[in-house]
Protein backbone atom coordinates (compact mmCIF):
# COMPACT_ATOMS: atom_id res chain seq x y z
CA UNK A 1 0.00 0.00 0.00
CA UNK A 2 2.49 2.28 0.75
CA UNK A 3 4.45 1.33 -2.09
CA UNK A 4 1.47 3.09 -4.02
CA UNK A 5 1.24 5.84 -2.53
CA UNK A 6 5.08 6.57 -3.46
CA UNK A 7 4.55 5.72 -6.66
CA UNK A 8 2.11 8.53 -7.25
CA UNK A 9 4.43 11.00 -5.44
CA UNK A 10 7.28 10.22 -7.57
CA UNK A 11 5.38 10.64 -10.81
CA UNK A 12 3.98 13.50 -9.33
CA UNK A 13 7.23 15.00 -8.77
CA UNK A 14 8.73 13.74 -11.96
CA UNK A 15 6.07 15.02 -14.22
CA UNK A 16 6.28 18.45 -12.65
CA UNK A 17 9.82 18.89 -12.86
CA UNK A 18 9.76 17.95 -16.52
CA UNK A 19 6.87 20.51 -16.71
CA UNK A 20 8.93 23.38 -15.28
CA UNK A 21 11.59 21.99 -17.51
CA UNK A 22 10.03 22.83 -20.73
CA UNK A 23 8.47 26.03 -19.18
CA UNK A 24 11.01 28.15 -17.37
CA UNK A 25 12.86 30.69 -19.71
CA UNK A 26 15.82 30.52 -18.06
CA UNK A 27 17.87 27.36 -18.60
CA UNK A 28 19.54 27.25 -14.65
CA UNK A 29 15.87 27.13 -14.04
CA UNK A 30 14.99 24.47 -16.18
CA UNK A 31 18.24 22.33 -15.10
CA UNK A 32 16.99 22.86 -11.32
CA UNK A 33 13.40 21.36 -12.00
CA UNK A 34 14.82 18.48 -14.24
CA UNK A 35 17.31 17.34 -11.10
CA UNK A 36 13.71 16.84 -9.33
CA UNK A 37 12.69 14.47 -12.14
CA UNK A 38 16.06 12.56 -11.85
CA UNK A 39 15.54 11.96 -8.48
CA UNK A 40 12.23 10.73 -8.57
CA UNK A 41 12.51 8.95 -11.41
CA UNK A 42 16.08 7.00 -9.18
CA UNK A 43 12.69 6.46 -6.53
CA UNK A 44 10.92 5.07 -8.88
CA UNK A 45 13.78 2.37 -9.91
CA UNK A 46 13.97 1.48 -5.88
CA UNK A 47 10.00 0.87 -5.80
CA UNK A 48 10.89 -1.24 -9.41
CA UNK A 49 13.57 -2.87 -6.84
CA UNK A 50 16.43 -2.09 -9.66
CA UNK A 51 18.49 -1.55 -6.33
CA UNK A 52 22.05 -0.57 -8.60
CA UNK A 53 20.29 1.46 -11.44
CA UNK A 54 19.00 3.50 -8.46
CA UNK A 55 22.18 3.79 -7.40
CA UNK A 56 23.36 4.37 -10.96
CA UNK A 57 20.66 7.29 -11.66
CA UNK A 58 21.94 8.81 -8.76
CA UNK A 59 25.00 8.80 -9.38
CA UNK A 60 25.71 9.42 -12.73
CA UNK A 61 22.92 11.06 -13.74
CA UNK A 62 21.47 13.46 -11.01
CA UNK A 63 25.17 13.40 -9.86
CA UNK A 64 27.63 13.36 -12.88
CA UNK A 65 26.07 14.63 -15.85
CA UNK A 66 23.46 17.09 -14.27
CA UNK A 67 26.36 18.85 -12.27
CA UNK A 68 28.01 19.16 -15.97
CA UNK A 69 25.25 20.90 -17.67
CA UNK A 70 24.77 23.10 -14.81
CA UNK A 71 28.53 23.61 -14.68
CA UNK A 72 28.68 24.60 -18.10
CA UNK A 73 25.66 26.74 -18.36
CA UNK A 74 26.93 28.67 -14.76
CA UNK A 75 30.30 28.59 -17.07
CA UNK A 76 28.89 30.52 -20.50
CA UNK A 77 27.55 33.04 -18.07
CA UNK A 78 23.64 33.70 -19.33
CA UNK A 79 22.10 36.39 -18.84
CA UNK A 80 18.35 37.48 -19.50
CA UNK A 81 19.01 39.69 -22.79
CA UNK A 82 20.84 36.00 -24.13
CA UNK A 83 18.13 34.19 -24.11
CA UNK A 84 16.32 33.55 -27.48
CA UNK A 85 12.91 35.44 -27.71
CA UNK A 86 10.49 32.08 -28.36
CA UNK A 87 7.52 34.73 -29.37
CA UNK A 88 5.40 31.81 -31.24
CA UNK A 89 6.65 28.72 -28.29
CA UNK A 90 2.88 28.45 -26.77
CA UNK A 91 1.72 28.38 -30.78
CA UNK A 92 4.18 25.17 -31.34
CA UNK A 93 3.62 23.61 -27.66
CA UNK A 94 -0.06 23.41 -28.69
CA UNK A 95 0.79 22.03 -32.44
CA UNK A 96 3.51 19.79 -30.40
CA UNK A 97 0.49 18.44 -28.03
CA UNK A 98 -1.96 18.23 -31.00
CA UNK A 99 0.32 15.66 -32.87
CA UNK A 100 1.98 13.78 -29.82
CA UNK A 101 -1.73 13.21 -27.53
CA UNK A 102 -3.14 10.59 -30.15
CA UNK A 103 0.22 8.62 -30.31
CA UNK A 104 0.48 9.12 -26.47
CA UNK A 105 -3.60 7.33 -25.82
CA UNK A 106 -2.21 4.94 -28.48
CA UNK A 107 1.08 3.67 -26.39
CA UNK A 108 -1.08 3.82 -23.11
CA UNK A 109 -3.92 1.66 -24.36
CA UNK A 110 -1.40 -0.77 -25.93
CA UNK A 111 0.25 -0.91 -22.19
CA UNK A 112 -3.27 -0.98 -20.85
CA UNK A 113 -3.28 -4.17 -22.10
CA UNK A 114 -0.44 -5.94 -20.24
CA UNK A 115 -1.16 -8.20 -17.61
CA UNK A 116 -1.81 -6.31 -14.16
CA UNK A 117 0.97 -6.98 -12.03
CA UNK A 118 1.15 -5.74 -8.70
CA UNK A 119 4.46 -4.37 -7.89
CA UNK A 120 6.07 -5.50 -4.58
CA UNK A 121 9.72 -4.72 -3.75
CA UNK A 122 11.94 -7.74 -3.71
CA UNK A 123 13.96 -8.16 -0.54
CA UNK A 124 17.26 -9.72 -3.23
CA UNK A 125 18.06 -11.54 -5.77
CA UNK A 126 16.77 -9.82 -8.27
CA UNK A 127 18.26 -6.02 -9.08
CA UNK A 128 21.40 -5.91 -7.05
CA UNK A 129 24.67 -5.64 -8.30
CA UNK A 130 25.37 -8.88 -8.27
CA UNK A 131 22.77 -10.07 -10.15
CA UNK A 132 23.25 -7.53 -13.16
CA UNK A 133 26.98 -7.44 -12.53
CA UNK A 134 26.43 -11.24 -13.78
CA UNK A 135 24.49 -10.89 -16.61
CA UNK A 136 26.23 -7.67 -17.87
CA UNK A 137 29.35 -9.82 -17.80
CA UNK A 138 27.93 -12.80 -18.96
CA UNK A 139 25.43 -12.42 -21.92
CA UNK A 140 26.22 -8.65 -22.31
CA UNK A 141 30.08 -8.41 -22.59
CA UNK A 142 30.39 -7.58 -26.07
CA UNK A 143 27.77 -4.78 -25.61
CA UNK A 144 29.84 -3.74 -22.64
CA UNK A 145 32.81 -3.58 -24.27
CA UNK A 146 31.26 -1.60 -27.13
CA UNK A 147 30.19 0.83 -25.19
CA UNK A 148 33.31 1.29 -23.04
CA UNK A 149 34.94 1.71 -26.58
CA UNK A 150 31.77 4.62 -27.37
CA UNK A 151 32.97 5.83 -23.57
CA UNK A 152 36.59 6.17 -25.09
CA UNK A 153 35.88 7.91 -28.19
CA UNK A 154 33.61 10.70 -26.64
CA UNK A 155 36.30 11.72 -24.52
CA UNK A 156 38.41 12.19 -27.34
CA UNK A 157 36.04 14.01 -29.02
CA UNK A 158 35.07 16.11 -25.99
CA UNK A 159 38.27 17.14 -25.49
CA UNK A 160 39.49 17.72 -29.37
CA UNK A 161 36.07 19.52 -29.89
CA UNK A 162 36.13 21.79 -26.29
CA UNK A 163 39.76 22.60 -26.37
CA UNK A 164 40.51 23.85 -29.48
CA UNK A 165 43.06 26.93 -29.54
CA UNK A 166 42.75 30.04 -31.72
CA UNK A 167 39.08 30.05 -32.13
CA UNK A 168 37.50 32.98 -31.89
CA UNK B 1 0.55 -2.20 -10.96
CA UNK B 2 3.39 -2.22 -13.59
CA UNK B 3 1.16 -0.65 -16.59
CA UNK B 4 1.20 2.97 -14.33
CA UNK B 5 4.88 2.45 -14.61
CA UNK B 6 4.52 2.68 -17.94
CA UNK B 7 1.93 5.15 -18.27
CA UNK B 8 4.50 7.92 -16.56
CA UNK B 9 7.31 6.70 -18.78
CA UNK B 10 5.27 7.88 -21.75
CA UNK B 11 3.88 10.81 -20.35
CA UNK B 12 7.44 11.93 -20.04
CA UNK B 13 8.63 10.80 -23.32
CA UNK B 14 5.81 12.90 -24.67
CA UNK B 15 7.14 16.09 -22.59
CA UNK B 16 10.61 15.50 -23.61
CA UNK B 17 9.03 15.27 -27.22
CA UNK B 18 7.29 19.10 -26.24
CA UNK B 19 10.46 20.51 -25.31
CA UNK B 20 12.53 20.03 -28.22
CA UNK B 21 9.88 21.15 -30.51
CA UNK B 22 8.42 24.22 -28.51
CA UNK B 23 11.83 25.64 -27.31
CA UNK B 24 14.91 27.72 -28.63
CA UNK B 25 17.29 27.29 -26.52
CA UNK B 26 20.36 24.89 -26.67
CA UNK B 27 20.16 23.83 -22.91
CA UNK B 28 16.82 23.30 -22.79
CA UNK B 29 16.55 21.05 -26.49
CA UNK B 30 19.56 19.24 -24.85
CA UNK B 31 17.79 18.31 -21.44
CA UNK B 32 14.43 17.54 -23.42
CA UNK B 33 16.69 14.62 -25.00
CA UNK B 34 18.12 13.50 -21.90
CA UNK B 35 14.40 13.45 -20.29
CA UNK B 36 13.17 11.11 -23.51
CA UNK B 37 16.30 9.13 -22.62
CA UNK B 38 15.15 8.46 -18.83
CA UNK B 39 11.63 7.70 -19.67
CA UNK B 40 12.68 5.02 -22.03
CA UNK B 41 14.86 3.94 -19.06
CA UNK B 42 12.14 3.89 -16.77
CA UNK B 43 10.27 1.89 -19.37
CA UNK B 44 12.72 -0.53 -19.74
CA UNK B 45 13.05 -1.06 -16.13
CA UNK B 46 9.46 -1.35 -15.25
CA UNK B 47 9.20 -3.95 -18.72
CA UNK B 48 12.19 -5.76 -16.59
CA UNK B 49 10.33 -5.91 -13.42
CA UNK B 50 6.99 -7.50 -15.27
CA UNK B 51 8.91 -10.41 -16.36
CA UNK B 52 11.73 -11.10 -13.71
CA UNK B 53 14.21 -10.46 -15.91
CA UNK B 54 17.38 -8.62 -15.80
CA UNK B 55 18.42 -7.61 -19.23
CA UNK B 56 16.10 -4.45 -19.00
CA UNK B 57 18.95 -3.49 -16.19
CA UNK B 58 21.52 -3.87 -18.44
CA UNK B 59 20.06 -1.93 -21.47
CA UNK B 60 19.39 0.99 -19.09
CA UNK B 61 23.05 0.70 -17.94
CA UNK B 62 24.09 0.84 -21.60
CA UNK B 63 21.18 3.87 -22.35
CA UNK B 64 23.13 5.86 -19.43
CA UNK B 65 26.11 5.60 -20.99
CA UNK B 66 25.40 6.55 -24.23
CA UNK B 67 24.18 9.36 -22.45
CA UNK B 68 26.73 10.60 -20.33
CA UNK B 69 28.78 10.52 -23.92
CA UNK B 70 26.26 12.67 -25.48
CA UNK B 71 26.45 14.95 -22.77
CA UNK B 72 30.01 15.49 -23.29
CA UNK B 73 29.60 15.70 -27.14
CA UNK B 74 27.33 18.10 -26.92
CA UNK B 75 27.94 20.38 -24.12
CA UNK B 76 31.81 20.92 -26.36
CA UNK B 77 29.30 21.49 -29.37
CA UNK B 78 27.58 24.25 -27.30
CA UNK B 79 30.40 26.13 -25.95
CA UNK B 80 31.81 25.94 -29.62
CA UNK B 81 28.61 27.30 -30.98
CA UNK B 82 28.81 29.91 -28.38
CA UNK B 83 32.29 30.92 -28.68
CA UNK B 84 31.30 31.44 -32.40
CA UNK B 85 27.71 32.88 -32.56
CA UNK B 86 27.75 34.40 -28.73
CA UNK B 87 23.86 33.43 -28.52
CA UNK B 88 22.08 30.31 -27.57
CA UNK B 89 19.24 30.24 -30.53
CA UNK B 90 18.86 27.04 -32.04
CA UNK B 91 17.76 28.98 -35.41
CA UNK B 92 20.93 31.22 -35.23
CA UNK B 93 22.98 27.87 -35.64
CA UNK B 94 22.31 27.22 -39.29
CA UNK B 95 25.78 27.42 -41.01
CA UNK B 96 25.13 24.07 -42.81
CA UNK B 97 22.16 25.85 -44.94
CA UNK B 98 23.30 26.65 -48.74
Amino acid sequence: MITTYLFFGFALLAVLGALGLIIFKHPMNGAMSFVVTLISLAGLYALLSAKLIFAIQLIVYAGAIMSLILFIIMFLNIQEKDLPLDPNRWFYLAGGIVVVAPIAGLLIKISKSLPATEVTVFEDGFGGVKEVGQLLFTQWLLPFEIVSILLLVALVGAVVLAGKRGVN
Amino acid sequence: MVSHYLFLSIILFCLGILGVVSRRNVFIVFMSIELMLNAANLGFVSLSRLHVNMDGHVLALMVMAVAAAEAALALAVIILLHKHKGNLDTNIFSLLKG
